[in-house]
This record gives structure tokens, C-alpha cells and sequence, in this order.
């Protein structure tokens, strides 16, 4: 019954991960064209340099925010403007435990955003999880790592929460068994 | 180690190691559920004082807890007057006149080590019994008169005995003629906590259905909403926290003391059984995360170009240490 | 408090200087009415082209001059819908060789909207809702090939909001 059941599972996500290629190819092309920063100071406040996307004070460094999206629950907002892009990713999430789990492995990452440079702290609404990538940022990474690295993070984060899922599953299962099976 | 153990293992060892070589002690120890233990020696090295206080001693004095502790350990128990203040159970147990054989004081210990449990076991056991007598008198009233049985015989029960075993969450117990009804209030404290909690509950509701597990008592959850044997009883909550967990106890869960004293020993352990599964996954989860978090840090640090760091050296060849 | 109320004025927009957002962009010169007039006609036009098979000419009416700025909500309504048609009418093995037939500026509309409709998909008010996501995304992939990732660059700096 279990097998069964992950068979199933794994046969899912081979589909999935058959609509999932022109997704992240999409995602791909559309962060390669907004990497193009520079550094850019505030015309507002003097000798201020901040990331405009997040300022949002000068609307003419602001650029048309793109939406790329699989349905209505994946989907990924850029939004680039001259010295910073901000990505967001909402998180497939089929039913309350994968709700929990990803909101519980997001708020784990978001807590170590000190590590992950371009992770925001926070993400913006109706998103799961926030990047900020500013020009400092592409200064001293290689664009096309940085790039690797959110197609990565999209890829893995779906697999990861659907494994937890299942070993939720599988224990939950265990325990069951293993407690009435004491009953005779 | 899946499943929980039924007797202390502090008592265990402690005991075992006394009973070879008698000191002095005085241990203040747990158990689940607040139960709190005392072990220590007052009068002399060789006396030891075993008190125990659990906190729905009144619900469980109730239902003879007291009869049934006395049954099990004799003479061993301390009346009422004798226990020790702040405790509700006191046992002496007397190092200079323990048992002979090795087999006999390994059955002392694992009694004294289950005192909880023993306790606890007082209302099932009342139960039992009112089951059986129900279930006489019904057969009674089927052999007098077969026609208008009907429901009017299924409906006696019990009394719907009410522990309160932890702060906020009680067990109900409610024997009829064919089963005992045992039924565990539980509070989920955080939002994870219930959604897993649900997982774990709705697999105990599925595993029955697997053929090797037909005999075990039937399971059913409800949350938000109490189940309808306890419907009625004053003060009950009900809100996404909460879950009610009923088991069914048929009668060969208890037909003859070993199965019925292992059946209880299963079932009062149950609320602690789920919630630390409930934390071990959660844990697990959290390793899991860790190991995940790490292999997205390594990815990301791919992106960072690796800058030669040349050694630098001063004109007569010395080195500068970069701190 | 209310001495410190001051400081939370916005005194940028009392500043006649200040920058607006509709000021970046030149109105379209043919006028709302004229807009949707042109709108009107060319989703007709795409109706019959797509009657007859004819998917390129209809890309390539509807691509070109398409509603742009504020107040054109119902021509870029009838845009839309009219290349949601072209888009779920065409079968997926001749996208690529309808794409390279187009001007490099249709390219960059068609793939605004692609981003539009993908956009609609996700705040489920329905402005996109009729093309599903596989279908843009495999259009958004066939268009990447052929006009490269300087297309959607252009569709990111484009200030008229199609």
C-alpha cells in the first residue's frame, strides 16, 4: 500500500517535472534579462545608495514587473528596476501539510538570510519566499551561478516537500502499526 | 525505540542497584502526565520511601485506585495517614525483608516500577467489570424477552468515568453491555503540532484496515467537535486545537488480566505516544531542513568566483599574516 | 503627537518638478476612441483569419499598433481575447515557424502579452484565465528561442503598459 502509493507519487512528479522544464526555462530567461544592474545612488536622499525596487521613490528606475506562472499556485514575480531585482516565489502547496512544511522550511531559510546573500528577510505578499539581488550582488557573483542557483532552488524545494510529506506519511503510518498491533 | 515503555525506568534501576547494595537516596523525579515521584530512605538505609503524586488522584480515588494499589502491592502500601505529605501514594519498601530469589525480586521491581500505571489502571479495570456485568444482564434481558430488545438494550451503559490526566485534557471511560468506550481529549498547542497530529490520527483510523491489525480496537478521531458519548458533559472544548480520539475496546482486548493489564498499560500511554511521535517528526524535519539549507548554501557559494589569494611578501622575504 | 504629524508629509508631491509615472509615457496619439475603434477592427480581422487557418496574418494584425496607456480597458480587453484565440488555435508544432515570420517588434508585444496572460493566470481575476499556463509557457520558450533574451528585455523597459 505504501509502495503503491509512492509509486504514484514518483509517477506525479515525472510528469510534473515534464511541464516543469518550460517553467524553469522561462524563469531562466526572464532572470537573465533583468540581471543586467548597475550601480545606481539614490536621487533622493544624497550619498544614499539603496535598491531601488525595495525605495520604489523614483518611479523612472523602476522597470515593467514580469509574471511567469505554471498555474495558479507556482508562480514567480521579477521585478526589475536599475541596481536590483527582487524575485518572488510562491510555492506549490497541494494541501495543509505541504502548506505547513513549506512555510516552516521558508521561515527556516529566512532565518539564515545572513548566509544566503541575496535572500530577502521577508517575503513580499502573496509569495512564499523573496529574493533581493542587487548590482553589489552581480558584482561579485557570476550572473549565470546566481541564475543556477534560484532554478536550483525551485527545482529542489518542490522534491524536498513533497519527500517530507511522504516520510511524514510513512511514520505516521509506522507508529499507527506498530502501537495497535500491541493489541491482540 | 518506537513505542513508549510502561514502567519508570528511574525505579527500575534505582531499585535494582538498592537491592544489591543498600544507601542512602533521595531522588525527586517525573514521569509523564506531571506525575511526580520521591524515592529516598528516611528511617534507614535499608527503608526506602517510594511516593508518588499524580495529578488526577482525586478522579482516580474515585474509582478505587486506592482498593486496586492495595490489591497489587499489600501490605507494602502506606495508609493514607502514613504517606508522605505532598504525595498521594506512599509504598515502604523494606530492603531487610525483600524476597529470596532473583526471579522474585525482578517481579517486585517491575511492580513497583509500574506504580504509575497501576494507578492509573484502577478505573479501566472498573470498567471491565461493569462491561462483563452489563453484558450478563444483557444476555439476560435477551433470553426473557427476544422480541422487543431492540435498542432499549443497547442503550444501557455505564458510568462515564472522567480523568482528568494533564491540565487541560482528560480521559472518559464508558463501559455498555458490548465494549468500553475509552475516549482521550487532546490539545494540539501550535498550528504544525495539528496538522501533523491530524496525519498521525487519520493513519491510526487507516491501519486497521490492514489485515493483521483486525483484532486491534477500532479508532476514530474528531477534531473541533467532541465525539457524541461525552457530547453532553459541561465545559468541553472544541476548536481546531482540539482532537478527541476514541477507542473501542472489545471484550477479548481484556478477557483474561494479562491482555486486560497490557491493553492499559498500551491505552494510558496513548496521548504521550502520539505527541512524541509528533515531536520526533518534527525534529526530523528539522534535520532535514538543515541538510537541505546546507546544500542550497553550497550551491549559492558556486556563484562566488574564487579570488587567487597570492602570498604577499615584504622585500626581505617576510610574510604579512592577514588577521 | 500631532506636532510631528509634519514629518509624514510627502513633500516630493507637492514638488511640481516630481517625476510622474504618466509622464514617462506619450498617450497614444489615435485617442481612446480611436484605440478601441482599431481594437474593434482587428480582433474582427482576427476572427476571419483564424476561420481560415491563416495564423501568421493574424498574429500579425493583431501585433501591430496594439492598445497601449490608461483608459484603454475595453480594446485591450478585445486585444486579449482575441490573442488568447491565436494562441490556443495554434497547434504547438508551428508556433516556431509563425514566430520567425513576425517583426521584431511584434515579437516584443506578443511577448508582453505572453507575460500578461501568465501574470492573469496568477492573480485568478481571469484577465488571462482562458490560455492555460503550459500553453503560454511553451510559447514564451519557442519565443525566447527565436527572438532571443533582448525580447524580453524590451518588454521589461517598455513603458506603455499594453
Amino acid at each position: 500500500m505504501l509502495q503503491l502509493e509512492r509509486v504514484r507519487e514518483e509517477k506525479q512528479l515525472m510528469r510534473q517535472s515534464n511541464t516543469l522544464r518550460p517553467y524553469l526555462n522561462a524563469v531562466r530567461a526572464t532572470l537573465t534579462a533583468a540581471l543586467t544592474l548597475e550601480n545606481f545612488s539614490s536621487q533622493v536622499v544624497e550619498r544614499h545608495n539603496k535598491p531601488e525596487i525595495e525605495a520604489a521613490a523614483s518611479p523612472e528606475v523602476l522597470l515593467h514587473p514580469l509574471t511567469v506562472s505554471r498555474n495558479e499556485s507556482e508562480r514567480v514575480l521579477i521585478e526589475p528596476s536599475v541596481n536590483s531585482i527582487r524575485l518572488s516565489i510562491a510555492i506549490k502547496q497541494a494541501d495543509e501539510i505541504e502548506k505547513i512544511l513549506c512555510k516552516k522550511f521558508t521561515r527556516f531559510m529566512m532565518m539564515r538570510a545572513e548566509g544566503f546573500v541575496i535572500l530577502r528577510r521577508k517575503p513580499i505578499a502573496g509569495y512564499d519566499i523573496s529574493f533581493l539581488i542587487t548590482n553589489f550582488h552581480a558584482e561579485s557573483m557570476l550572473k549565470h551561478k546566481l541564475v543556477d542557483f534560484i532554478i536550483q532552488f525551485m527545482e529542489d524545494v518542490d522534491k524536498e516537500i513533497s519527500e517530507m510529506k511522504l516520510s511524514l506519511n510513512a511514520r505516521a503510518r509506522i507508529v499507527a502499526e506498530s502501537y495497535l498491533s500491541t493489541f491482540a | 525505540m518506537i513505542l513508549l515503555e510502561s514502567h519508570n525506568t528511574i525505579i527500575q534501576d534505582v531499585l535494582t542497584d538498592r537491592f544489591e547494595r543498600p544507601s542512602r537516596a533521595d531522588i525527586q523525579f517525573v514521569d509523564y502526565d506531571n506525575v511526580r515521584f520521591h524515592l529516598s530512605t528516611q528511617e534507614a538505609k535499608t527503608v526506602l520511601l517510594l511516593s508518588m503524586s499524580i495529578q488526577c488522584w482525586p478522579d482516580l480515588a474515585k474509582y478505587g485506585a486506592r482498593e486496586h494499589l492495595q490489591e497489587v502491592y499489600g501490605s507494602l502500601l502506606l495508609g493514607e495517614g502514613e504517606t508522605e505529605p505532598e504525595y498521594q501514594v506512599s509504598i515502604r519498601i523494606d530492603l531487610e525483608a525483600l524476597p529470596e530469589g532473583p526471579e522474585d525480586r525482578a517481579e517486585l521491581i517491575s511492580k513497583l516500577s509500574h506504580l504509575k500505571s497501576t494507578t492509573m489502571s484502577a478505573p479501566f479495570l472498573a470498567a471491565f467489570s461493569e462491561q462483563s456485568s452489563l453484558q450478563a444482564n444483557f444476555k439476560d434481558a435477551a433470553g426473557a424477552q427476544q422480541s422487543d430488545l431492540g435498542g432499549q438494550g443497547g442503550e444501557k451503559k455505564g458510568d462515564l468515568k472522567i480523568i482528568k490526566y494533564r491540565e487541560e485534557e482528560a480521559i472518559f471511560i464508558q463501559a455498555s453491555h458490548d465494549r468500553v468506550t475509552v475516549i482521550f481529549s487532546t490539545v494540539f498547542k501550535e498550528e504544525t503540532d495539528r496538522v501533523y497530529g491530524r496525519v498521525f490520527l487519520q493513519e491510526f483510523v487507516d491501519a486497521r484496515r490492514l489485515q493483521s491489525l483486525q483484532s486491534a480496537p477500532q479508532v476514530q478521531y474528531s477534531n473541533r467537535e467532541p465525539p457524541l458519548e461525552i457530547r453532553h458533559l459541561p465545559g468541553l472544548k472544541n476548536g481546531e486545537d482540539w482532537g478527541y480520539v476514541t477507542f473501542i475496546l472489545s471484550p477479548r482486548h481484556f478477557s483474561n488480566p494479562a491482555t486486560a493489564q497490557s491493553a492499559i498499560n498500551r491505552i494510558q500511554l496513548f496521548r504521550d505516544y502520539l505527541h512524541y511521535h509528533i515531536k520526533c517528526s518534527k525534529a526530523y524535519m528539522h534535520s532535514r531542513m538543515r541538510h537541505r539549507v546546507a546544500e542550497f548554501l553550497k550551491v549559492l557559494n558556486r556563484a562566488k568566483p574564487e579570488v587567487a589569494v597570492a602570498e604577499r611578501k615584504t622585500a626581505s622575504g617576510r610574510t604579512f599574516r592577514t588577521r | 503627537m500631532a506636532e510631528y504629524a509634519f514629518r509624514k508629509i510627502d513633500i516630493d508631491a507637492l514638488d511640481e518638478d516630481t517625476l510622474l509615472r504618466e509622464d514617462l509615457v506619450e498617450p497614444d496619439p489615435r485617442g481612446p476612441d480611436g484605440v478601441l475603434a482599431d481594437a474593434k477592427r482587428k480582433s474582427g480581422e482576427v476572427r476571419t483569419a483564424v476561420a481560415q487557418n491563416n495564423i501568421a496574418g493574424a498574429l500579425a494584425a493583431i501585433l501591430s499598433d496594439p492598445p497601449y496607456g490608461a483608459d484603454v480597458d475595453e480594446a485591450r480587453a478585445l486585444t486579449i481575447s482575441a490573442l488568447q484565440l491565436i494562441l490556443n488555435s495554434t497547434r504547438s508544432s508551428e508556433i516556431a515557424a509563425t514566430l520567425k515570420n513576425l517583426t521584431p517588434e511584434q515579437q516584443d508585444h506578443l511577448m508582453s502579452y505572453l507575460y500578461k496572460g501568465m501574470a492573469g493566470l496568477g492573480s485568478k481575476s481571469g484577465a488571462g484565465g482562458e490560455v492555460s499556463g503550459s500553453v503560454l509557457l511553451t510559447w514564451h520558450e519557442k519565443l525566447t528561442e527565436v527572438a532571443g533574451v533582448g525580447c524580453i528585455v524590451r518588454v521589461m523597459t517598455d513603458r506603455r503598459t499594453l
